[in-house]
Parts: C-alpha cells; sequence; structure tokens
C-alpha cells in the first residue's frame, strides 16, 4: 500500500491530461481512466458518511443542541430551489416522485422525499431493523503488498454509504425505530414532515423538532462530497439545478455550500445558535462550528488539485501513529497497539525523529488555512470524517465544549483533545476509514488544475493568451507573468527562483515527462496574519493547540510559530498564521481569500425567499449599514461566469483595501437570549424570565468571538480570590475592573449587555479570541499597481 | 449591546439566587447527615483534579476500571450519595441505560458535592443586597425533598408520571390550585401519592456522556400526554423550568439519573423498584448484564461484551 498514491497519481497523470476533451460521460467514480485505487477512493469520499446518520439524527439536535430541518432542505417539491437556497447539488440520478419519468408517483412514498437508486430496498426497512447497507458490497481496492498490515480491513459495511438523499453528498439511511402510526397521526399523512417541524410556544424554544421522542422516517449522514462535490470549471451544466453526472467533480469544492445554514435549519434567525452555526458566507463553512472554539472563521473548502505537487513538509517535528506489524510484549497500548481478533494489524505511536524519512504514504502536508493540519496528509483526511460527525458519540463528544458548562470544575467547560488510539480501539466506523485512507489519498492526489483554455473549447494556453490579449490589451498576458514573478511568485509558487532570488525566468505552468504542471502556484508556507492583512479569524482558530480538540493532529513545530506581535489577540499556541493559497485554476474560485470575502457578494436568490439567507454586509467607515449597497451576483457556475466574478474579485483585491467596499457583517435582527429558566416569582405572582437581546447592528463576529465562560469565571475569582485574577490578567487595573463590574452587573442584573458595552476595552482586550471584523481587508500586495499593470496581471493569472 | 428585559422583575431575579443559595445549603446538610449512616462501596475510579482538564476521560475510565456486577450490586440509593460530583460521574459513565423501567418507583435526589462552582457562582450572587432576607428556606426545602417522592414509569405508552405528596404545600406558587380537577393516584408500599408532572420517556443522548444513549424523562411537550394539568404540570415544560431527566441502570430495579434545567445540570437522584430489585438481582449478579438494553449502547460497550 506503501506506493499506492504515487503510483495512483502516474496512472492518472497519463489519463487525466485528457479529461478537458475527453469528459466520461457518467459518475467520476466510475470513470475508467481511474485506477481501482482511485475508483475505491473516489466512491468514499462520495459516499461514505462512516456512522455520521447518527450524528444528524440524535447528536445535533439533542447534545449541542442545534435544530436541522431536513424536510426543510430536502424536500421533493423544492428540488428545483435547494441549488439557490442551500447551495445543493441535486444528483442527476433522483428524481421527485409523481414526475415523469420516475419511478415512483407518490411523494408518500418516500415520505417526501426523492427517490433514488436503492430506494427500492431501503423503503422496506424504514421501521424495521435488518437492512443491509449497501456498502458493504463495496469492492476494495487490492492491497499493496508491502502494507503492514497485509490488506486488513475494517469491514465495509461500517464506512455505511445508504443511498442518495437527493442531493450530492448528503445521505440517507431507514431509521429502525421509526414508527408509520404515530407519524402518519402528526403529519397528517406521510407525505410531508409538517407536524414534525411545526412552529410552537414559546418563540424561543421555537420547534416541534425538540421533540426527541419522535423518531423520523430516515437518518442523513454526509459524506465528504456535501461540501466537496462541486460543478466541473470545464464542463458546468446548462442548468444548474438539475446536472448530469458529467457536470460533477469530486474535488473541486462546492464554492455555492451553504451546509452551515443547512445545519442550523430548523433554528430561528433571532437564535443565538443560528448565529453561532450559520455566520458565514455562501461558499464557506465554520469547521469549528461543532468542536467550538468561540471563534467565527469560515473558510472555504479547499480546491484539491494537483496536491502531489503541493510542497512537502519533512522536517515537521511531530508525533503521530505509524503502522506497524507487532507490538513488543506488554506495550502500553497507549503508544502500541494490536487489534483483537487480527493477524498482527497494529499501530505505533511516536515521535518522529530527525532521522525518520517522511511517512511516504502520508507526507506532511499543509492542509488547512493556518497550516493545522499538520502530521500527515492521510491523518488531515481521516479528521475531517471525524469533524462532519462520524463516531461522534464514542470518541468526540465527550471532548467538545459544552455552551451550557459554565463552572471550570465540570466536564464540557473546555476541549480535552480527542484520542486518535481511543477512537481506533473503540469505533469500527473510524477503523473503516482509516483502513482505506491510501485509497482516498490516491483519488484526491489525482485531481489536476481546470484550465481556462480547455473550459472555452480552445486547444492550448496560447490560444488562450491571444484572446485575454484582446480583451486586456496587447501583450498582457507576457507582461502579467513578468509582474508576477516580481509580485507574487515569493508566495504563490512551489518552484525555486534562481541565484539572485528572481523568478523572471520561471515559467510557471512548465509541465514534467508526464505532461503534469509541476508548480502548485504557492509555496504553502504559513506567515503571520498581520503579514497579510486580511481578517485574522480565521488564523486565530484555536483546536490544534495543545489540550484542545485537535491537538494529536497538529505538529509540534506548528504549535511552536512564535505569536505574532502585531495584532492585539493572543495567538500563543500556534495561532496567528495563514499558509499561501494555491492560484491553480484562479479563474475559477472567486471570491477570493479564505472567506470568499474580496469580491462581489454572491447569492441562491431561490424562490422561496424563507430560505434566502442572504443580506448585505456592506458597511460604511463607522460600520453602519450601507443603505444601498452593491447588489449580490447569482449563482452563475458557467464558464462565463466564472471568468465575469474572477475579473471583478481581481479588481476589488487589487484595490487598496480601504478604498474596497467595506464588509463587516453585522446582526441583521436582535438575537434573543433567555438566559436560565424561568422562575416563579410567588410575591408577584407570575413567571419572570432573564431575556437578553443583542440588537441588530452589532457585529457578528463580536457575538460569535465572545468568550463568554471567561467572563464568569472572572467575575467568580475577583471576589473568591482577586489576587489570582491579578496573577492571571498580569494587570492590576484590569482585576479591579473585573471587580467592579461584579457590583454593576448586580446593580442591573438584567442588562448584563449594557454593562459589557461599557466596559468594552476590557473585553475586547481579555475576552475576545478575535476583535477583527473586517471581513474584506489585507492583501494589500499589487495594489500599488499601475491600471494598465493589473489588467495585464489579472490577465496572466486567468491562465493559471 | 443593550437588554429588553421582559416580565422581569428584581424580585424574580432575586428569587434565582435564592435557589441558588438554597442548592448549597441543601447539600450540605444532606451530606453531612448521610456521611455516617451510610459508608461508600469500594469502587475504583480514574484520578482527577479540580479543572475539568484533569479529568480522565470516561473511555478511558471504563477501559481501565470496568464497574463489576459484584461493584454495581453494592450499590445503593443511599451509599451512591456518599461519592463527590466527578465519583458519581464516572460511576454514571460507566452504566448502560438497560431497559426502560415499568411501574412504580421509590425516588431521592442529592446535589452535587465537590464542585466548587456553584458555591463560587453563590457567592458571587450572593453579594445582591437583601437576597437574604425573606429566605423561606423550609418551604424551599420541601419543594426539593418532602415533595417529590418518586416516578411511576408506564413502559409501555412511554410516559412517565412522577409521584407528588403534599401538593398543597405548593399552594403559594399557584393562583388557584382548587382550580384541579380529577388527579391521578398510586398506592404503592401502603402510601398513596398524587401523580404530576408527566414526561415522555425515550431512549436518547446524554448530556454528559456521549458514548451510549440513556433512558431519557422529557417535560418539554407534557402538555401533551394524557392527563396533563396546567397546573402545576406546566412548572416542567418548556414554558417553566425546562426539566430534563435521564437515568442509566445501576443493577436491575436501581437507576441513576440527572437532571438538567434549560440544559444545565441541576442535581442527581435515584430511582429504586425493590420488587424489580429482587426479580432481577440473581441473574445481573451471575451475568453483570442487565435483561434487556432498550437503548443504543454505543460500540465500546458492544465490543466489550463480546
Amino acid at each position: 500500500m506503501k506506493y499506492v498514491i504515487r503510483l495512483g497519481l502516474s496512472i492518472a497523470s497519463a489519463t487525466l491530461l485528457t479529461a478537458a476533451t475527453d469528459t466520461y460521460k457518467g459518475s467520476q467514480c466510475e470513470d475508467p481512466k481511474l485506477s481501482p485505487a482511485q475508483q475505491a477512493g473516489c466512491k468514499i469520499w462520495f459516499y461514505a458518511t462512516a456512522g455520521n446518520g447518527r450524528f444528524h439524527t440524535y447528536v445535533l439536535p439533542q447534545r449541542l443542541p442545534v435544530l436541522l430541518n431536513w424536510y426543510r432542505v430536502l424536500n421533493s417539491r423544492e428540488r428545483p430551489d435547494r441549488f439557490g437556497a442551500w447551495g445543493i447539488i441535486n444528483d442527476p440520478d433522483c428524481c421527485t416522485p409523481g414526475a415523469k419519468g420516475c419511478a415512483r408517483k407518490s411523494l408518500a412514498e418516500t415520505y417526501g422525499m426523492d427517490y433514488c437508486p436503492g430506494d427500492d430496498e431501503l423503503l422496506k426497512y424504514v421501521g424495521k431493523a435488518g437492512y443491509r447497507d449497501p456498502a458493504c458490497d463495496f469492492q476494495d481496492a487490492p492491497a499493496d503488498p508491502k502494507d503492514p498490515h497485509k490488506g486488513q480491513r475494517e469491514s465495509n459495511c461500517s464506512l455505511e454509504f445508504g443511498t442518495s438523499s437527493g442531493a450530492m453528498g448528503i445521505r440517507k439511511f431507514p431509521n429502525p425505530r421509526f414508527d408509520p402510526e404515530k407519524w402518519r397521526k402528526l403529519n397528517g399523512g406521510s407525505e410531508n414532515w409538517n407536524g414534525f417541524t411545526a412552529l410552537v410556544k414559546p418563540d424561543t424554544f421555537h420547534s416541534k423538532l425538540r421533540d426527541a421522542s419522535i423518531e423520523p422516517p430516515f437518518y442523513f449522514g454526509m459524506s465528504c462530497g456535501a461540501c466537496h462535490i462541486a460543478f466541473d470549471p470545464l464542463n458546468p451544466p446548462k442548468d444548474a439545478a438539475n446536472p448530469k453526472q458529467e457536470n460533477l467533480k469530486g474535488a473541486i469544492g462546492n464554492q455555492y455550500t451553504n451546509v452551515t445554514a443547512i445545519m442550523a435549519s430548523g433554528e430561528a434567525t433571532n437564535s443565538p445558535l443560528w448565529r453561532i452555526f450559520n455566520y458565514v458566507r455562501a461558499g464557506t463553512v465554520d469547521t469549528s462550528a461543532f468542536p467550538h472554539d468561540f471563534t467565527g472563521n469560515p473558510g472555504t473548502p479547499n480546491a484539491i488539485i494537483n496536491f502531489d505537487k503541493r510542497p512537502d513538509f519533512a522536517d515537521e517535528d511531530l508525533v503521530k501513529w505509524y503502522k506497524a506489524d507487532h507490538c513488543a510484549s506488554g506495550a502500553d497500548p497507549k503508544t502500541c497497539w494490536c487489534e483483537p481478533g487480527r493477524n498482527n494489524k497494529c499501530w505505533e505511536r511516536r515521535h518522529k525523529l530527525a532521522s525518520d524519512p517522511m511517512d511516504p504514504n502520508s507526507p506532511v502536508k499543509h492542509i488547512l488555512k493556518g497550516a493545522e493540519d499538520s502530521v500527515g496528509l492521510l491523518e488531515a483526511i481521516q479528521r475531517v470524517y471525524i469533524n462532519i460527525g462520524s463516531c461522534s458519540e464514542p470518541c468526540w463528544l465527550n471532548h467538545l465544549t459544552n455552551f451550557f458548562v459554565v463552572d471550570p470544575a465540570q466536564r464540557g467547560f473546555g476541549q480535552t483533545p480527542f484520542n486518535i488510539g481511543q477512537c481506533r480501539r473503540d469505533c469500527p466506523n473510524f477503523r473503516a476509514i482509516e483502513d482505506r485512507l491510501p485509497e482516498i489519498g490516491a483519488f484526491l492526489v489525482s485531481q489536476r488544475p481546470t484550465d481556462l483554455y480547455a473550459a472555452r473549447g480552445l486547444k492550448s494556453n496560447d490560444e488562450l493568451a491571444a484572446q485575454l490579449d484582446k480583451e486586456f490589451g496587447v501583450g498582457s498576458v507576457k507582461q502579467g507573468q513578468q509582474i508576477f514573478a516580481d509580485n507574487c511568485a515569493r508566495c504563490h509558487s512551489s518552484q525555486k527562483p534562481d541565484a539572485s532570488g528572481s523568478f523572471a525566468n520561471v515559467d510557471f505552468r512548465a509541465a514534467d515527462s508526464n505532461g503534469m504542471r509541476v508548480d502548485f502556484l504557492s509555496n504553502d508556507q504559513a506567515q503571520q496574519v498581520s503579514s497579510i492583512g486580511t481578517n485574522r479569524s480565521r488564523a486565530l482558530h484555536s483546536n490544534h493547540m495543545q489540550g484542545r480538540v485537535w491537538e494529536e493532529y497538529g505538529s509540534i513545530t506548528m504549535r511552536s510559530r512564535p505569536p505574532d506581535p502585531n495584532i492585539p489577540d493572543p495567538s500563543d499556541g500556534g495561532r496567528g498564521y495563514y499558509r499561501s493559497t494555491t492560484l491553480l485554476s484562479a479563474w475559477a474560485q472567486a471570491p477570493f481569500m479564505h472567506n470568499n470575502a474580496i469580491g462581489p457578494e454572491i447569492c441562491g436568490k431561490p424562490k422561496n425567499k424563507t430560505n434566502d439567507f442572504y443580506y448585505s454586509p456592506y458597511v460604511d467607515a463607522n460600520d453602519k449599514p450601507l443603505p444601498n449597497p452593491p447588489p449580490c451576483w447569482a449563482y452563475d457556475p458557467s464558464v462565463a461566469g466564472r471568468f465575469k466574478l474572477f475579473k471583478a474579485s481581481m479588481d476589488e483585491l487589487l484595490t487598496p483595501p480601504e478604498k474596497r467596499p467595506r464588509k463587516v457583517t453585522l446582526l441583521n435582527e436582535d438575537i434573543v437570549i433567555e438566559a436560565g429558566p424561568k422562575i416563579w416569582d410567588p410575591i408577584a405572582k407570575k413567571q419572570v424570565i432573564l431575556r437578553i437581546a443583542i440588537p441588530a447592528g452589532t457585529p457578528q463576529a463580536k457575538v460569535g468571538n465572545l468568550l463568554y465562560k471567561q467572563i464568569i469565571d472572572d467575575l467568580t475569582l475577583s471576589v473568591t480570590n482577586f489576587e489570582a485574577l491579578k496573577t492571571k490578567l498580569k494587570d492590576e487595573q484590569a482585576a479591579k475592573e473585573v471587580r467592579g463590574m461584579v457590583d454593576e452587573f448586580v446593580g442591573s442584573i438584567d442588562a448584563p449587555m449594557r454593562v459589557l458595552d461599557k466596559h468594552d476595552r476590557l473585553i475586547t482586550k481579555y475576552y475576545m479570541t478575535s476583535t477583527d471584523f473586517w471581513e474584506n481587508a489585507g492583501h494589500p500586495f499589487g495594489t500599488g499597481l499601475s491600471d494598465r499593470e493589473k489588467k495585464a496581471l489579472t490577465a496572466f493569472v486567468a491562465t493559471l | 449591546m443593550s437588554t429588553t428585559p421582559r416580565a422581569q422583575s428584581s424580585k424574580g431575579m432575586n428569587n434565582i439566587v435564592v435557589f441558588v443559595l438554597l442548592f448549597v445549603f441543601v447539600v450540605g446538610a444532606i451530606l453531612v447527615i448521610r456521611k455516617f449512616l451510610n459508608p461508600a462501596p469500594d469502587i475504583s475510579f480514574a484520578p482527577y483534579g479540580d479543572p475539568y482538564s484533569s479529568k480522565t476521560d470516561f473511555a478511558q475510565v471504563e477501559y481501565q476500571f470496568p464497574l463489576t456486577a459484584e461493584q454495581r450490586m453494592k450499590l445503593t440509593p443511599k451509599n451512591i450519595q456518599k461519592f463527590d460530583q466527578e465519583q458519581v460521574d464516572q460511576i454514571y459513565a460507566r452504566l448502560t441505560a438497560g431497559p426502560i423501567p415499568d411501574g412504580p418507583h421509590d425516588g431521592d435526589l442529592f446535589f452535587p458535592k465537590g464542585i466548587t462552582g456553584r458555591a463560587r457562582l453563590a457567592e458571587i450572587l450572593g453579594k445582591v443586597k437583601g437576597l437574604a432576607a425573606g429566605l423561606e428556606l423550609e418551604k424551599l426545602t420541601i419543594l426539593g425533598r418532602a415533595l417529590w417522592k418518586g416516578k411511576v414509569f408506564y413502559r409501555d405508552q412511554r410516559v412517565l408520571r412522577n409521584r407528588i405528596d403534599h401538593l398543597e404545600l405548593l399552594a403559594e406558587f399557584f393562583p388557584n390550585p382548587a382550580e384541579e380537577a380529577k388527579v391521578r393516584e398510586i398506592s404503592a408500599n401502603g402510601k398513596t401519592d398524587q401523580l404530576y408532572f408527566p414526561a415522555k420517556l425515550y431512549c436518547g443522548q446524554s448530556l454528559m456522556d456521549s458514548r451510549r444513549e440513556s433512558i431519557i424523562i422529557d417535560y418539554a411537550f407534557t402538555d401533551e400526554i394524557e392527563g396533563y394539568h396546567e397546573i402545576p404540570d406546566k412548572l416542567a415544560g418548556r414554558e417553566g423550568f425546562l426539566i430534563r431527566d435521564e437515568v442509566r441502570m445501576v443493577r436491575p430495579g436501581f437507576y441513576l439519573g440527572r437532571a438538567y434545567m434549560g440544559d444545565g445540570f441541576l442535581l442527581n437522584f435515584t430511582v429504586y423498584n425493590d420488587a424489580a430489585a429482587k426479580a432481577g438481582s440473581d441473574a445481573f449478579a451471575k451475568t453483570g448484564k442487565p435483561a434487556a438494553e432498550d437503548c443504543w449502547v454505543g460500540p465500546q460497550k458492544l465490543a466489550a461484551n463480546q
């Protein structure tokens, strides 16, 4: 298995080069140009939920607790509107019962959902045990003969494919606990979920979805494809709501996804949980929403292209698990463990030594925006499965922050580290994925850039250059290349400059002997966020720090990075960095930056306006909403649409930050929090409740980034142990101010937010993870170029 | 940011503080008395300190220190109160839900011991001037302990009702208790209790230990259950205290529970049925396994049982 990735890559290199002109007409995973390992990896990427159906059905609404209204998202009546509302890509193989050509004629037959391949069998088991998951029939690729585990894999059933929900990447499973009679009584039939999703009083309780005694007919789970499957820029659909299989690719990254809105689709828009989980713009997702770190940091799903040319970091210092074929007698299972019932299928956890060669199976790459997933490519893939709910109950949730625990002595006050060894031991779904990571990796590294020349049906990049010169001015592409070499390549190239440090003679589109482009168009080096200047919240993401949930997925090198001295927010423990992003296929990846914030705002404009989540983030210099903001651009995945968005985004990128149309997302309605239980006042003879409203117009990040637990803890400490608080804050005046806040809270106990406002400086200094609310700031590089030079640079970047 | 209060009064807020202070008082009183009467059985615990980060993950606790049937058989509703809260938590995490109980169960409750945060929070809130005045400790103590006598599980209906005694003690809290219509009653062990606070009964997520399901007693939609009386049942529902209980089986007939209020942990409780205990104990002592597992036990327990 050692060479599965690289072998798969070489096979792909010889075949995928022709993809632009030889598009396979079926599902990408069936493409005969993929090797068996790549095909297997593709299917896991597209279909495997690894057990996260329970996460979305039970954990999310009961434990976190966030309501997800699957009927609102997936009901088949609104199939044509899904893309506009949620960024969902419809599965071409599914249909609406009753529609022409659909084998099922009534929505009652599918409980209001799409009818998809495999559903004839699945529907028999709604409300019954015994369903045989299609993953049980999944054909594994042949094992590598050098695999230390000799091809021993966890049962493929634990991959848990289910059948399609009608949305790419969202899978469904029959719920054996479902009671059809109870369901029909609640909903007045089987074709809708209206009773199950009904609104209830009081408003802050919101929905009947909170009645966990009712079991829905299906579990819905998510594969990686839910966020990563996207329209192929080379072959976009004519109708975005009705794509064909050949229009879809699994590793591009869905630029229109609104997956966090899906996750909170059962919540009221004025609830704090909606704001925490839907704190995003289209095409981004806050991957630390569930493993919450009180840092709102939505980011785009990375385009997974040319990964084999992505820089490796062989010198990264780390501790991780390695495959082994035995453990020493009496070994501590925390450091060496063999799976019971197997033949020497063992894992050894150890510190990587300087003399160790980098694991060829899992080279260290800087995967996340801040290079946090830094112990190996395969481990980075595995972590994503956990982060989308696989093994959430046996391995993950007990390590997460519980919003309602404010006592630092209680479990759940803060995060504790996820334990890879424990999860491997206790969760079959973890092992099912882990044992097939080389195949997933082989698929991902086989994905190639999407060239604009190919998308336009041209024969070569030279023809494209001619077109661009015509549009941007004679000689633009050539001039742009020189500007790029002088101003951009230092960060946005993985090739080496000449001895003088110049990139002038570098061919950024150079190909190797297999015809594959050699430049990843990023050096992938992590840089302090202040040197880039873009919104720093994502860089301050803290889940890979020591003691936090993803500690085991971060390298020692990463955590040893020095804090950024030029920002006011805490940036210790490895925080405060962005790695350079790749500019491969940049023409198809706008808007720009990790948060999609530089460039026009994009929106889906669904017909069902209750599912239209867009509102303007444009503000004036005083962070007040613009009365007449620029309109959002409707989603347009066509070649022309992507190129138009690219040009507008480049234009904004090359505009000095202070002259860009400023974006700060403000609350567009009051957030209502009911703090504590309702109390019966025997004197007033009525129930009273503390109700806090955070007013519309407050920067959303100011809410999401507030360390409210620390505030409560320090208020307590100021009374119980003032000296300890002084030591903690390293500032006696600050400690005194905290102590004074206690009396102010007591004096106006029903208006705590007023107290926080009064002490804004203290709060922002000590109790916020990120005080940067300006979303399209920074990256001033190139803004000083002349208009002519900017056009030339834009033309050249379009060729990349 | 600003605040928009709704229907709150400083008296009402004072009551919150009174409640918190009361918990501290009751914890002390109960524990001092029971310390001498009910020695705790010998059970191993993973090491722990005060901060949350010092507590051993439950998966590891169970892996290293599995509870034996013998240890579980020695636990009683009285002696389990001997342990501090982290020890109670570690016991709870090593239990499974077992079968959903049926019939009347005697109840007892005990507040967290060994948690400093509540006391610290109370200290903060205790700074509110005048809070100490008007404390009606006796009545509020009755609310917590004398009023609640146990639970009646209607397993087949997936419904539960609480056994309440001396409802008249709640009179001050309800505008017009005379409006009460027919109230269900149950007689057990020669004593008759009235049944209030109906709740839904199902398998669901534990709010403390995610690794396996617990039996959930959910009052949120109490108004949908037959025999619901707005007064006083609404008090526990979604327009009241929003109570949610969860229980796991210690041994046949004996369940350990956790009560939550608005998603915040409130107290521990036990429910016990002597007949069920006697009927199931022999088999459990031999096998260490419940007669049934009605809820999802999770893969760690599944693997351990194989």
